[in-house]
């Protein structure tokens, strides 16, 4: 069996779905959504770099960057010394990717990695001070307050996919190492941890002082976010797919068996449950008595917060993994293919389309009129959905 | 011309693969290890028809070489007798490829399977999605369980373990069905394919995820066993890789087979023409002397 194995493998090349990055799917590169602080907004680039950005020097055509504006490259911690194989030797340091959106406050914004290093991805916590990042100065600048979690120069928590949560002095972070780091925002020390089980691909959601976070052995967990003690935990049939929520009493998020499921924020109890076609993986989005989700199965559901009964539904021309966002009266979500759709809050009546030109994965953000679009060609743009007019488009392949 | 081959090859072998980790207790090391059995069973009789058509060919081999030594300056007339021998020995020359290219989708989408489901990356999981049933056995597993024995399946063995394993089984089983040859170039490509073609898979697993190497080890191991009872026994692998002259060989220990496993019929012929010619050369040089 050996030549089929040999031509398995040449095979598998060839005929592997498309979606690029070798024989195993397609390769990591991240999906950062925007944070907004002060006017300026930031998000993890596809290439390990974080950018700050100025929307109206954006809109205005000024040369990237302009006053305000800068980025930062994040280097993995390396290794000590190469790597030697047995066909030579590669360099120690290795790939950023950036899958969680920045968190930013009391200046300093804040960035959860992802690299692949020795046979397993881990990831590391940095906050960064927008001053000293664009003063260009070496990182962290204690002066500054930046620092990076774990201290240890070699040390690595799990890789970072999920959302970084804020809550007054304290940041939260689920890692695929399976645990839930509460961190200092001033200091980045430790103020406890949780150990979970399972890998946490998700964010965190923090309200009235309990941390809620899912994990993939299908348990969701409410803890205590003074000392990390567990309040409550329930297990569901299947694994988490999209972050928790938590909106008035209720806490939503979508499982690997297509539900959208509705836990009382208290007990932990199952209120509703409500099955899509396929995963439910961009976070709703609640807003007035109404749960939006968009699903992998090309639609977009708004229901009702409380019963979990259909209001509406829209089907998009492609699944919908970037996490929705409202504005005024506007839902504004876009497919995978990077159709952008306009939508009635009310009764999902489509007001305009707008094509982003490319695959879109990461949340959206919306800024009054404005939306924001990082999408997978490497590009962010700002979108006006009044008018449906691409404003600026910022390509940071260029960018050195 | 993808879409197709998804639906009708690639999809229901992931979800095969998916629906056996959650049976064997969430554990997919054990899926990998059930699939490439099973799917090894049920192509079990095209196996056979392979390896029996190659047995018949190799039987031709010592009348081959007189063939070659003959009508080394004209290569018209050799490939004329060539074909004229396979004629006579009710030989179709591509007889042992269709049994293998019938078999090959079947391998490529289990192998494609095993990398895909592992989804090592948020990116391969999301695209994992696309592909699934809506079962829920399927959802049941979904992320799967990376963890079997000390490997992490969707990462490389950091233990080295791995690749020896999947170095050794596959010279065990190349060594098996590879026929010593006479001629001293042929000899020497025939070595260095022989150690080569392991070496290269045990670099293999160096990179790849632990997964598809654990695949690769059942496979050949799976090999090695059908390998040792169509043959009846070592095969090549205790054959010196140089012919010594005829009369020093000892014979190749034998086994008997089943009814089940006796030999087809081309099989059966090729090898009494074999004897035939043997006997007409005053050579024993076939292995395969039932």
């Amino acid at each position: 069996m050996l030549p089929l194995a040999a031509l398995s493998l040449v095979a598998f090349s060839c005929v592997a779905p498309s979606g690029g990055g070798g024989c195993g799917g397609p390769a990591p590169q991240g999906w950062s959504g925007f944070a907004s602080y002060n006017g300026t907004l930031y998000f993890g680039s596809m290439d390990g770099r974080v950018f700050a950005f100025d929307p109206s020097a954006r809109s205005r055509g000024v040369t990237f960057p302009g006053e305000g504006e800068w980025v930062f490259a994040i280097e993995a911690p390396a290794a000590p010394g190469s790597m030697c194989g047995p066909l030579g030797c590669a360099p120690a340091s290795v790939a950023v990717n950036i899958y969680s959106t920045p968190a930013a406050a009391d200046n300093l914004v804040y960035v959860g990695t992802y690299y692949v290093k020795g046979g397993g991805a881990e990831g590391k916590v940095l906050a960064m001070s927008p001053s000293a990042r664009g003063e260009g100065r070496v990182f962290p600048v204690r002066k500054e307050n930046e620092w990076v979690y774990p201290h240890d120069k070699y040390g690595a928590v799990g890789a970072i996919v999920g959302d970084l949560a804020l809550d007054e002095s304290t940041i939260y972070i689920g890692s695929s190492d399976g645990k839930v780091y509460a961190l200092d925002t001033i200091y980045g020390d430790l103020k406890w941890e949780f150990e979970t089980g399972d890998k946490i691909w998700t964010s965190p959601a923090v309200k009235d002082g309990i941390v809620y976070v899912g994990n993939y052995e299908g348990k969701l967990y409410a803890l205590s976010s003074q000392d990390g003690s567990l309040r409550w935990e329930i297990e569901l049939p299947t694994s988490i797919a999209s972050s928790p929520v938590v909106s008035g009493d209720s806490v939503f998020f979508g499982t690997f068996d297509n539900y959208l499921y509705a836990i009382d924020s208290a007990s932990g109890k199952e209120k509703w449950r409500f099955k899509g076609g396929n995963w439910f993986w961009a976070n709703p989005v609640v807003k007035d008595g109404v749960v939006y989700a968009g699903c992998l199965d090309h639609r977009i559901y708004a229901l009702d917060a409380r019963a979990g009964i259909e209001l509406w539904q829209f089907v998009a021309d492609a699944p919908i993994v970037s996490t929705p966002v409202l504005t005024g009266n506007l839902l504004i979500a876009v497919s995978k293919s990077g159709e952008m759709y306009v939508l009635e809050a009310n009764g999902g009546a489509l007001e305009r389309t707008v094509s982003i030109g490319s695959s879109v994965m990461a949340p959206l953000y919306a800024e009054e009129n404005m939306v924001y679009v990082h999408a997978r060609n490497r590009c962010v743009c700002g979108v006006d959905v009044q008018s449906g007019e691409k404003v600026w488009e910022l390509c940071y392949s260029d960018i050195d | 011309m993808i879409e197709l081959w998804n639906t009708i090859i690639f999809e229901p072998v992931l979800n095969s693969l998916i629906a056996l980790c959650t049976i064997l207790v969430d554990n997919f090391g054990f899926a990998i290890i059930a699939l490439t059995v099973i799917v090894r069973v049920v192509l079990f009789p095209l196996t056979m028809r392979q390896t029996q058509s190659t047995k018949a060919m190799q039987s031709l081999q010592p009348k081959l070489q007189e063939l070659q030594k003959k009508y080394a300056k004209n290569q018209q007339k050799l490939q004329q007798e060539t074909m004229k021998l396979y004629k006579e020995a009710g030989i179709n020359p591509l007889g042992c490829l269709w049994p293998m290219l019938v078999q090959l989708p079947i391998w490529i989408a289990l192998y494609q399977s095993i990398m895909r489901a592992l989804a090592a990356t948020p990116e391969n999981l999301l695209d994992l999605s696309q592909h699934l049933y809506s079962w829920q056995i399927v959802a049941q597993a979904v992320p799967l369980n990376e963890n079997f024995l000390w490997l992490q399946l969707s990462q490389p063995d950091r233990y080295l373990l791995l690749a020896i394993l999947v170095g050794v089984t596959m010279w065990v089983q190349q060594k098996m069905v590879t026929a010593p040859a006479t001629d001293p170039k042929q000899r020497s490509m025939t070595q260095m394919t022989t150690l080569m073609m392991p070496l290269m898979f045990a670099m293999f697993t160096l990179s790849f995820p632990s997964g598809l190497a654990l695949y690769w080890v059942v496979s050949n191991i799976i090999g090695i066993v059908i390998q040792y009872f169509v043959t009846g026994g070592w095969g090549y692998l205790t054959m010196p890789s140089v012919l010594k002259p005829a009369s020093s060989q000892k014979p190749i220990p034998t086994r008997k087979l089943s009814a089940a496993q006796q030999p087809s019929k081309i099989a059966k012929k090729a090898s009494e023409q074999s004897k035939t010619l043997q006997k007409d050369s005053g050579e024993k040089r076939g292995l395969f002397k039932r």
